[in-house]
């Protein structure tokens, strides 16, 4: 009303389009105001049509949706700049992110190849896997069959070797070849 | 009184989580043992290694008592699948083992498996194997620095005992 009276003769369609917006702003439709679900209300028509026009459809999907964004706490996450590259840097060379040197290789004092401290030598391993495959074949075929497990201890005895008195109640399993340097006779 | 029964705390925990649940660990210890009893030297991931470790010196324990024990033998028939090893416990691994008080069985890390995996991978034998030996205990020949001082001071020593 106090706008009425100070704009008077001067802006007529001033003064209407201020009234046309007051009213909008009573009914709560200025986009600034988050008030209740009005009643859409379209520019009245001379021709017979429907009073509800697809555009208060929008409305009022906006009109849900936009407090529903304004009042919910799930913001989604976002850089807010970009990561300098020398930030960058600092976090891609930070030592827990590089691999760490091994200090614990050796060499076998047998083979000569390289070693972990803690951990056998491979290729020694390797060998004796492939010795220790040949007499369990052996034994294999002295068992004949399987779950025929001996009640006696084991022997294992190479080319051109007697056994011995401690070697007495054992079986003794043959070896077709000379007595490798690894595996010494006890 | 227990206050808490926190599920996703282990501190303290001793056993492992094998396989499937409480049973199917059991048996896969189980059939590891039967292995090691058969073929005295076995390669096997490192944990379950160290797992069975435990439960196999047990069962040596169990066996040095004799096989007229009724207990060894219930657990003897438990933990050996194949009952041929039931002798072979009594009769070989019990008079091998006699005279140590303990630790019957030897662990040592070999490098990761081949597979895609790269486990982890241990070799466990029994002490006393008929196979050849794993380490060769070395002992520092005699030119090295330290042995021939120690050589020398010896004999001087020995000088001056005899004069």
């Amino acid at each position: 009303m106090a706008v009425l009276v100070l704009l008077d003769s001067p802006l007529p369609r001033l003064c209407s389009l201020l009234q046309r917006y007051w009213g909008r702003l009573k009914c709560g439709l200025l986009p600034g105001f988050s008030g209740g679900p009005s009643p859409p209300w379209g520019p009245a028509l001379a021709v017979q049509a429907p009073a509800l026009l697809p555009q208060p459809g929008n409305y009022t999907s906006e009109d849900t949706e936009v407090p529903s964004l304004l009042d919910s706490i799930l913001w989604m996450a976002a850089p807010k700049k970009r990561r300098t590259i020398e930030v960058n840097r600092c976090r891609r060379r930070n030592p827990n992110k590089l691999i760490k040197v091994k200090r614990n290789i050796d060499v076998c004092p047998e083979c000569g190849n390289l070693k972990q401290k803690h951990v056998l030598c491979g290729y020694c391993y390797a060998k004796i896997k492939a010795e220790m495959q040949l007499i369990r074949k052996e034994i294999g075929k002295k068992e004949e069959g399987p779950f025929n497990a001996p009640t006696v201890e084991t022997v294992v005895l190479y080319n051109g070797e007697k056994s011995t008195e401690k070697d007495e109640g054992k079986r003794i399993i043959e070896r077709a070849r000379k007595r490798p340097s690894w595996f010494v006779r006890n | 009184m227990r206050l808490s029964a926190a599920a996703a705390i282990s501190h303290g925990r001793v056993y492992r989580r094998f396989g499937l649940g409480p049973r199917s660990r059991l048996d896969l210890l189980r059939n590891l043992v039967t292995a090691l009893v058969r073929h005295e030297r076995i390669e096997a991931p490192w944990a379950r290694a160290d797992e069975m470790r435990g439960y196999a010196e047990r069962l040596i324990d169990y066996a040095k008592l004799g096989d007229t024990n009724e207990r060894a033998m219930r657990m003897a028939n438990f933990w050996l699948t194949e009952k041929d090893l039931i002798h072979k416990l009594f009769k070989v691994l019990a008079p091998r083992f006699q005279p140590h008080p303990g630790s019957y069985t030897r662990l040592l890390q070999i490098p990761n498996r081949d597979n895609i995996d790269r486990a982890k991978m241990a070799v466990i034998e029994l002490k006393g194997n008929p196979f050849p030996p794993l380490i060769r205990p070395r002992r520092d020949t005699e030119k090295t620095l330290l042995n021939q001082l120690l050589k020398g001071y010896r004999e001087d020593m020995q000088q001056s005992a005899a004069m």
